[in-house]
């Protein structure tokens, strides 16, 4: 067996150095799953759209062609994919350490994505408006909870970068708030890979 | 976006009224006399031995990953002893209740329960023996061992582990508060559609159900992302991944599961919650609404529970057996591979639950055909044991016994699976107490694989082994109790009994039923005889070695007994999979370090469990529609962790000279030991 | 636990980041995207359509992992590249068993609002259809 060697004399059997762990590594490890268990959220919503967006579902209310307006989604594209690259070259200036650079790029990203959430809450009272609201029919609860879910995510991610710009002006950059600063570099990422698939999926399969 | 309510509603008070308490249920009376008492017990010695202090600095704010493991235990056993009352209740309810002669007590036409208590009941019984006995306590398991086998000073995540713990206690308390506040949901643990629908249930049963699931399987989630990272970023050095024992690898397959199987049983709650809360319409009957996207949803989700369970009693089994046959593990390799085949067909199945539901053939034949792959890594494990086994000096324990058990039940318990996975034999029984028997089998091999666990393992925590002579007797009443249940069930489930009947109509199943309940009274005795086993062990309080059971093979058993808080004083090289033994062979197995250095340790907090409150008090509000109360109590939530993110929380140093004393004397180190108070790195560098 | 020793902004998950891959990364996003939505006015056939809307959101999400969240297999992120491959298939497993199983259940289960053929197809104002949405029943039994 490949395992049984033999101890010699100089075979170590205690390692006093073994406890440093790089604390960093291990919370963007574990925020990583957190994600990918987020995503798995994201995918029973996807099937649920799936199962919820036939002609079926409808009950004679408007269906997915009706509801998407893709221009406004592509707008909605193009400002959660600037937020997001902007929150990114935030993430560059913390190489250099740069405070001011790090605190410009997260207020721009914040900027962006309200915007975003602006059209989307334009969008979605829109639907409510003409009395398309989520209690219509079930394939526009699904759309409201698909688009509602991504939206919450959104809001709890400004609602992070708030506390970010506080802690770095109180704290600078200590291990505590650099590893925050990226998990939610990668949450931030994540919103918009997400946004992709519903726009692709949602808005784009729906309006053929 | 209105949903209609029957009742009355306040601002202040939302649905609830007295009339919620069920004060002329004389079965509630006597359960709420019964539960006051015990508390009043617990309470009163905990006051008169002035140990709230203790309780409140040792074991509420512990972020200690052992004290953690005690505590989910703990809760998991109170849970179990729960279920396992509703299930007293409901055998006692059929033996009573069989046939058009049968007599009826308690206002009940046919038995002592009427048919909406007896909904209540089975549907309890299900959602607490899966999610809050069974559950809790392997992920107490996985947090006492996983951490000690890999040679880690703790969790990766400490205070993440105290949330979790927290949350699942939550979720189990909202489940408790069901019995006197209110009702509990009569729509099964899986939550049958479309019956679980407002307009259906109006009541607040379903949604205690609901959100008492949902607040646990965050905890459950939280648990998960823990185990894995402490796995693959905290192992000791020398600790290749092939030589992992195989318990965590158990736990880390298991908790792959959790963390992507729990999202999608969240989502599926969260569409009902919706359609119970805003009006939507996902699951309801009309407006294009789907109840199968519900039942497709819940097995998504609930299959992979199935192996979410299963997969660390693989792993007891795989440590107490190469234990007590003092040999290495047959087919290691094949094991682990075995471990994740296993987890990965378990996300293909899950359509098998529904096969009598409309499915195309197609879809059945490949569901079906998935599922019969299962059994071949199942094979594959089973027989590794056996010849693990083969030509090994056996000695046989209790923890062997039960293990051995399990290897039984698995194989009655997956030969019926098999048959249910071809899509004939699963139409002509499905939904029959032959299911039921089939799963209970699957189940108590987990069960068998928890009790093997605590028995092996409670020496490593406490410091004393659990009594021989009681546990025996504990584990022939348990044995003989199963076997007397669950053999009639196949039998009345072939005969044609359907699940979930509060009646039964034919009087020729009475011999079979009268056994069962015979069972039932053998059950009793195990759990007197369980009770029996604590009394006399805590009494007598015999001190085991470091090796506890003197063959021990992995690293766990290279600390002392019991362990101290702090794990290894110095973490160890590795250099074999089965490190002790190893060390045993090289006549190394009592080496102790020679120097020690000082440990860094997290502090102690109390946000876990004031969060766990405010999650339960958040649920409480939800299920009652009490608005503030959710939306004070989720603020509250937001703001303690964001408050809690200014803190430093640095924790403490523990000297070298620190340890080498607690290593003289270990029993001022274990987990039941009070600590002096040691001061937070900061405080100690402004003195 | 450990948060002294060496500075934070020297780890390595910091370090990879440069001001090129992000910008790289946003407009290889924003023009599959983009090219997306004119792909509406080829009124190609819906397959065509589909796989070339599948195709550029593959590009999209590729660049996104390999830019934006810097997945590679590195000391520092081969964990979250091994995780994400290990839970792609677990994507593709529930969405696509669960759209194939259904598919046929429907066909099998439900009676589709008369007038509707061809799944995908939308279906402005259903006659037959009360105003409740609920098919009246001489609809269904025709």
């Amino acid at each position: 067996m490949a395992t049984m060697t033999k101890a010699g004399p100089d075979t170590r059997l205690w390692n006093p150095e073994a406890d440093e762990h790089d604390s960093i590594s291990a919370r963007t490890f574990g925020f990583w799953l957190y994600m990918l268990s987020d995503a798995l959220i994201f995918t029973g919503l996807f099937a649920s759209y799936a199962v919820l967006s036939t002609p079926m579902n409808l009950a004679g209310g408007p269906g997915p062609a009706q509801v998407v307006n893709i221009t406004e989604g592509f707008w909605q594209t193009l400002l959660i994919l600037g937020s997001v690259l902007s929150y990114s070259l935030a993430s560059v200036a913390l190489k250099a350490g740069n405070k001011g650079g790090v605190a410009l790029g997260i207020v721009v990203a914040m900027g962006f994505a309200a915007a975003f959430l602006g059209f989307g809450l334009h969008d979605l009272g829109g639907l409510m408006a003409a009395g398309n609201g989520p209690d219509r029919s079930a394939y526009l609860s699904m759309f409201f909870t698909l688009i509602a879910t991504h939206g919450l995510h959104m809001i709890f991610g400004l609602l992070w970068m708030l506390v970010m710009l506080v802690q770095i002006a109180r704290f600078g950059f200590t291990a505590d708030v650099v590893a925050r600063l990226l998990n939610l570099r990668m949450f931030w990422q994540f919103q918009a890979t997400v946004w992709v698939l519903i726009y692709a999926y949602v808005y784009l399969m729906g309006a053929y | 976006m209105h949903v209609d309510l029957q009742g009355p509603w306040s601002p202040l008070l939302g649905r609830l009224t007295l009339g919620a308490i069920p004060y002329t249920n004389p079965i509630l009376i006597g359960t709420f006399i019964f539960a006051a008492t015990i508390a009043l017990i617990v309470v009163g010695t905990v006051l008169y031995f002035r140990k709230l202090p203790y309780l409140w600095r040792e074991w509420l704010t512990t972020v200690d990953h052992k004290k953690i493991g005690v505590m989910y235990i703990l809760v998991g056993l109170v849970m179990l002893f729960r279920g396992f009352i509703d299930g007293v209740m409901m055998r006692t309810q059929q033996v009573l209740a069989d046939g058009p002669h049968s007599a009826g007590y308690l206002g009940a036409a046919h038995g002592y329960l009427p048919p909406y208590h007896f909904d209540q009941v089975y549907s309890a019984h299900g959602t607490i023996m899966l999610i809050f006995a069974v559950t809790p306590i392997l992920a107490g398991l996985g947090n006492i061992i996983v951490p000690l086998q890999i040679g880690a000073r703790d969790m990766a995540f400490p205070y993440l582990n105290a949330v979790s713990l927290w949350l699942t206690v939550a979720g189990a308390a909202l489940v408790m508060v069901s019995l006197f506040v209110g009702d509990f949901s009569n729509a099964a643990w899986v939550g049958l559609m479309p019956l679980a629908e407002l307009p259906y249930n109006p009541g607040v049963g379903v949604d205690y159900w609901m959100w008492a699931l949902q607040i646990a399987s965050i905890g459950t989630t939280f648990n998960a992302i823990n185990i894995i990272v402490t796995i693959v970023k905290m192992r000791a050095p020398g600790m290749g991944w092939f030589r992992l024992p195989v318990f965590t690898w158990t736990m880390l397959s298991t908790n792959i599961i959790g963390l992507t199987a729990f999202p999608v049983l969240t989502v599926a709650l969260a569409l009902l919650g919706a359609d119970r809360y805003l009006g939507t319409h996902f699951f309801t009957a009309g407006l294009g609404g789907n109840f199968m996207l519900y039942i497709d949803l819940f097995w998504i989700w609930g299959h992979p529970e199935v192996y979410f369970l299963m997969l660390p009693a693989f792993g007891v089994f795989s440590e107490v057996i190469p234990t007590f046959s003092e040999k290495p593990l047959f087919g290691y390799i094949t094991m682990v591979a075995a471990t994740f085949a296993i987890a990965g067909i378990g996300w293909s199945v899950w359509a098998h639950h529904f096969f009598t539901m409309g499915l195309a053939p197609n879809s059945i034949a490949f569901f079906s055909a998935a599922t019969m792959l299962v059994g071949i890594p199942t094979g594959v494990k089973a027989f590794n044991w056996l010849f693990t086994m083969y030509r090994g000096r056996l000695t046989i324990t209790t923890p062997m016994l039960w293990s051995i058990t399990g290897i039984v039940l698995l194989l009655v318990g997956g030969l019926t699976g098999m048959m249910l996975s071809a899509p004939a034999i699963d139409y002509t029984v499905h939904n029959s107490v032959f299911v039921v028997a089939h799963f209970h089998c699957m189940v108590l091999a987990i069960s068998a694989g928890i009790f093997s666990a605590v028995v092996y393992w409670w020496p490593k925590v406490f410091g004393f082994k659990l009594d021989e002579r009681n546990g025996l007797a504990f584990y022939w009443a348990f044995v003989i109790g199963s076997v007397l249940v669950f053999v009639p069930m196949f039998g009345l489930g072939l005969a044609g009994e359907t699940r979930r009947l509060d009646y039964l109509y034919d009087p020729q199943w009475m011999p079979l039923l009268i056994a069962e309940e015979v069972g039932i009274g053998f059950y009793f005795l195990s759990v007197l005889f369980f009770l029996r086993m604590l009394y006399v062990s805590l009494r007598d309080r015999v001190p085991a070695k470091g090796d506890a059971w003197e063959t021990g093979r992995t690293l766990e058993w290279m600390t002392h007994t019991p362990v101290p808080f702090y794990n290894f004083a110095v973490t160890p090289q590795v250099h074999s999979r089965d490190e002790l033994a190893w060390r045993r062979a090289n006549g190394l197995e009592e080496a102790k370090p020679d120097r020690y250095v000082p440990i860094h340790m997290p502090s102690n907090t109390g946000v876990p469990v004031i969060i766990g409150l405010l999650a339960a008090a958040f649920g409480f509000g939800l299920i009652w529609r009490i608005w503030w109360l959710s939306g004070v109590s989720l603020l509250a939530i937001m703001v303690l962790v964001i408050i809690r993110s200014f803190n430093k929380n640095e924790g403490y140093i523990l000297t070298a000279a620190e340890i080498e004393a607690m290593e003289n004397k270990i029993e001022t180190a274990s987990v039941i030991a009070e600590q002096p108070k040691r001061l937070p790195l900061s405080e100690v560098e402004a003195h | 636990m450990s948060t002294h020793h060496a500075n934070p902004l020297d780890h390595a998950e910091i370090r990879q980041g440069t001001v090129l891959r992000y910008i790289v990364a946003f407009i290889i996003s924003a023009l599959c995207m983009g090219a997306a939505m004119l792909a509406v006015q080829l009124k190609l056939p819906f397959l065509h359509y589909a796989a070339l809307v599948v195709a550029l959101t593959l590009i999209a999400l590729l660049s996104q992992a390999a830019l934006f969240f810097g997945l590679d297999i590195s000391r520092a992120q081969i964990w979250k590249s091994v995780s994400l491959v290990l839970t792609v298939p677990l994507f593709i497993i529930s969405v696509g068993l669960t759209v194939w199983a259904f598919s046929s259940l429907y066909e099998r289960t439900m009676l589709p609002p008369s007038g509707v053929t061809q799944p995908g197809m939308s279906a402005p104002a259903v006659p037959g259809m009360g105003p409740m949405g609920a098919p009246s029943q001489p609809t269904l039994l025709q």
